[in-house]
């Protein structure tokens, strides 16, 4: 090939690389005093991984737990969607929302500090119904058929401890309490025997425990009871004998009435006059009387059958019902409602608000959702990694550099301007090709540095040994690249099928791994081959007293 | 000109039979050790939680486990990482990896919560907290395995096109080695299984392959030459010819795997002694395995045509049965 040619071909993709490389301002979504925001920001167009700037990654599963979900991919592909619109709607640059196999949904938060509120935001089935509460006194006629139920049962309850782990305060905790309480004796305390048991079962198990509240449909039971009175509800006796097309939610909220904190337990007709299906906008508000509310807007359908089904209920109360708790205290319908409406939070900040609008606005989550793996990262762990990798680089580099000048001399020389150029050439690949760089990534970048002299090593070696044979310099070098090439294609190409199984079958960091692996072996093959051959052609046609010796 | 080892002519092949002896101790030792107590996969593979915590003050280890041990999580590993304010809690048990299953954030919730309660809430930062729920281990421990043993198939499947199924062979049994004495070394020296170690091991079958392959290529250019000489005496030659480049090539791979296990930290660590050992094993598998397991082969299935009859078909019959060492004397 001509000299010429060869020289604008790696002037090209030095240029091609810097360009690659060069600081841009781009538009991405950047915190700024704690508020996630757009704004243009100049940085090197390299990506990191959550492992090098910190942040969350997920898994999801469809929860089975309650009920078998027939065809999961489908069930996976609607809550993809879902997911997908909630975290565009909680605003984190550059988020990751896919699919991985059937049933599994990958989300990847760069920059996430507050891992327990992403992880609410993603989980949160968000499902809303408009409910009556009940005005037949179902659970009043009830009640005898389920104290003779439960007179002869005994239940070793677990009510909470008087720490008072007053369940809304954290919602990972409660979910951890009350998913299946057969579990509980991993995680509370062992003193088993309180109060609330010595009151299970005896005559009037069940009605001892609920009071009427004020409005039809409304019971309280003290807190202390609510576990017990939770588990009754979940006995199979219990529920077939439980009013039919009722249903019984609990309230979200708690009340304090004579020095004893009580939750309200709720009746409602089973069918809602209404579900979140029709709303199109929800906004976090704050209400002078009510504190902290959602204000919520349906479309027309929703707004005409909001309508015609309250206009039918003037005077009932209506249950807001979201996720089976019943939101606030259900208010009574003095007139026709139309698009409009509110859900108040009880004594929740703001930002529980704004979490509870923003779910609202992306939809509910078509089948509930578990977490099958997370990993959080904190950011300045990943500075430090950073550090630690580029402090690494550079010793690799130096010690490669000392080792190649010291045997190679002046062809050392070569090989270490082509090692800069390797270095150059795959970083501009990796940002090139968008790869995120991952803490292993930058291992095996490190690692690179000391293997991708490895071709211009063979080169040289073979070089010296035509040398030896007592060929001319020209002929010598002609001779060395050309014999050492099968032995490095064979070996790159072996290691890269390597690097590409890798890939294949890794996840995460060892991709980025591989990632980093394959943009090596690239650009260590174009340097050490195209590279330091053209340097010694430029050598070799500059100096007469260059034919006839090589430092090498 | 600098030059090491320039023009060696060794007897390399000669001693296969003692490093043979030394690589099996080895890796029956490892395997042994592997039979007395299981390898301590991370908690990618296992299921588990671990929590890296950063607290403001240095903390009492024994008011951690009590606090854990009040709710529920017994037996968790608790570790110095680095400063003393510093620890790694880490709940691996099969009852806390069970309860995982229904959500894997369950335990980091509680451990949080906990130690919240009892250090302040402000006293310490999670820095790094990774859970995973028992089905997830499971398809990574056979998503590594598979990588493995595919590679190997991919790996034979090129090397035969490019030299011929006979140095294939011997090339994937000589990286197989490799793959015993790593997970051997890291048995022995209790290094955690965690899927960056894995990527590692795959790197060292590569580097290993590597160089199997440039001392293969050596022995496939002096075959055609057509020396009167013995296979025996081509590999050994190859080897010879081929070691300025290897002796080279691993030290620079070396000071980059040091400037690694040295200033890369923590969590890269285990990596580096993974790669620092691969250059070791991968060197040796090329000269010690390799090369007689090649002579094993040709003895076995001699090629019939080819430009050069292969030297086991010049050994007299009656040698096939001993070891290759002695068939050249």
């Amino acid at each position: 090939m001509n000299l010429k040619w060869r020289v604008s071909i790696i002037l090209g993709l030095i240029a091609a690389s810097v360009w690659a490389l060069f600081p841009r301002t781009v538009v991405e979504r950047v915190k700024r005093n704690g508020e996630f925001v757009y704004d243009t920001v100049r940085r090197v167009p390299l990506k990191r991984g959550l492992d090098l700037q910190g942040g969350m990654h997920l898994a999801l599963e469809v929860d089975e737990s309650k009920g078998a979900v027939p065809d999961k991919s489908k069930a996976i592909d609607n809550a993809l969607k879902v997911v997908r619109n909630r975290i565009d709607e909680f605003g984190v640059s550059e988020p990751v929302v896919q699919k991985a196999g059937n049933d599994r949904i990958i989300v990847e938060l760069p920059g996430i500090d507050d891992p327990r509120r992403a992880q609410d935001v993603v989980q949160k089935s968000a499902f809303l119904e408009f409910q009556i509460t009940d005005k037949t006194q179902a659970l009043e006629k009830a009640l005898p058929r389920l104290d003779a139920l439960l007179k002869n049962t005994k239940v070793a309850a677990n009510a909470p401890t008087t720490g008072g782990k007053k369940d809304t305060t954290n919602a990972g905790l409660q979910s951890l309490f009350t998913a299946d309480t057969s579990k509980k004796a991993d995680t509370s305390r062992t003193d088993t025997t309180n109060a609330a048991a010595g009151t299970a079962g005896g005559p009037g198990a069940f009605s001892k425990l609920v009071r009427p509240g004020q409005m039809p449909g409304e019971y309280y039971v003290a807190q202390s009871d609510v576990e017990l009175v939770t588990q009754y509800l979940s006995m199979p006796d219990v529920q077939a004998a439980l009013p039919p097309a009722k249903v019984i939610r609990w309230s979200s909220d708690t009340l304090s009435y004579g020095g004893t904190i009580y939750r309200p337990l709720y009746v409602l007709d089973a069918k809602p006059i209404i579900t979140g299906e029709f709303l199109t906008d929800a906004k976090p508000n704050t209400s002078p009387t009510e504190g902290n509310i959602v204000q919520f807007t349906m479309n027309n359908e929703g707004a005409r059958r909001f309508r015609t089904e309250t206009s039918r209920h003037i005077k009932d109360y209506m249950a807001i019902v979201l996720d089976q708790r019943v939101m606030g205290r259900p208010p009574i319908i003095q007139s026709a409602i139309g698009a409009n409406g509110q859900i108040t939070m009880g004594g929740k900040d703001l930002q529980a608000a704004q979490d509870l609008a923003l779910v609202l606005r992306a939809g509910s989550l078509p089948v509930p959702l578990k977490i099958a793996d997370v990993t959080q990262i904190g950011a300045s762990l990943g500075k430090d990694s950073i550090h630690k990798g580029i402090t690494a680089g550079i010793i690799a580099v130096a010690l490669v550099v000392v080792i190649m000048l010291g045997y190679y001399r002046f062809s050392g020389a070569l090989a270490v301007a082509a090692l800069a150029l390797y270095l150059l050439y795959t970083l501009a690949a990796l940002a090139w090709f968008s790869a995120v760089l991952t803490l292993p990534g930058l291992a095996g970048f490190v690692l690179s540095i000391g293997i991708a002299v490895d071709a211009n090593v063979l080169i040289f070696e073979r070089i010296r040994e035509e040398l030896a044979h007592g060929k001319t310099v020209r002929t010598a070098i002609d001779e060395g690249f050309r014999h050492a090439m099968s032995a490095i294609v064979d070996s790159n190409v072996s290691t890269a099928l390597t690097a590409a199984v890798l890939y294949q079958y890794g996840t995460g960091p060892v991709r980025g791994f591989a990632v980093t692996l394959l943009a090596g072996i690239a650009a260590s093959m174009i340097s050490a081959i195209f590279v330091v051959r053209t340097f010694y052609m430029l050598w070799l046609n500059r100096s007469r007293e260059a034919q006839q010796a090589l430092s090498i | 000109m600098l030059r090491i080892l320039h023009d060696t002519n060794y007897d390399f092949i000669r001693w296969w039979k003692v490093m043979a002896g030394i690589t099996v101790a080895f890796i029956l030792l490892g395997l042994g050790s592997l039979a007395i107590k299981p390898p301590n996969y991370s908690i990618e593979f296992t299921g588990g939680t671990l929590m890296q915590l950063e607290f403001t003050q240095p903390p009492d280890v024994g008011e951690i486990r009590s606090a854990l041990d009040d709710a529920g999580i017994h037996g968790a590993e608790i570790q110095q990482f680095g400063s003393n304010r510093d620890f790694t809690v880490r709940a691996q048990n099969p009852s806390q990896v069970a309860a995982q299953a229904k959500g894997a954030e369950n335990i980091a919730v509680t451990i949080e919560a906990v130690l919240k309660k009892k250090f302040g809430e402000n006293s310490f930062k999670a820095g790094r907290t990774e859970a995973v729920g028992p089905r997830v281990g499971q398809e990574l421990k056979r998503g590594a395995i598979v990588a493995i043993l595919l590679s190997f198939l991919i790996t034979l499947v090129y090397l035969s096109i490019r030299f011929e199924w006979r140095f294939a062979t011997a090339a994937v049994i000589a990286t197989s080695h490799d793959v015993f004495t790593t997970i051997a070394f890291l048995k022995l020296m209790h290094l955690e299984i965690s899927l960056t170690v894995v990527a590692g091991l795959l790197t060292v079958l590569g580097y290993s392959l590597n160089d199997t392959i440039i001392i293969f290529d050596r022995v496939r250019e002096n075959l055609r030459k057509g020396r009167k000489e013995t296979l025996y005496e081509t590999l050994n030659r190859s080897i010879n010819e081929t070691l300025p480049r290897s002796v080279l090539t691993h030290a620079t791979a070396f000071a980059a795997t040091l400037a690694l296990l040295f200033f890369a930290g923590e969590v890269i660590r285990p990596f580096a002694w993974v790669m620092a050992f691969g250059i070791v094993t991968g060197t040796f598998s090329s000269i010690y395995v390799a090369a007689p397991v090649l002579i094993w082969i040709e003895r076995k299935w001699p090629r019939k045509t080819g430009a050069r009859q292969s030297s086991s078909t010049a050994t007299p019959t009656s040698r096939t049965r001993r070891s290759p060492a002695t068939a050249t004397r």
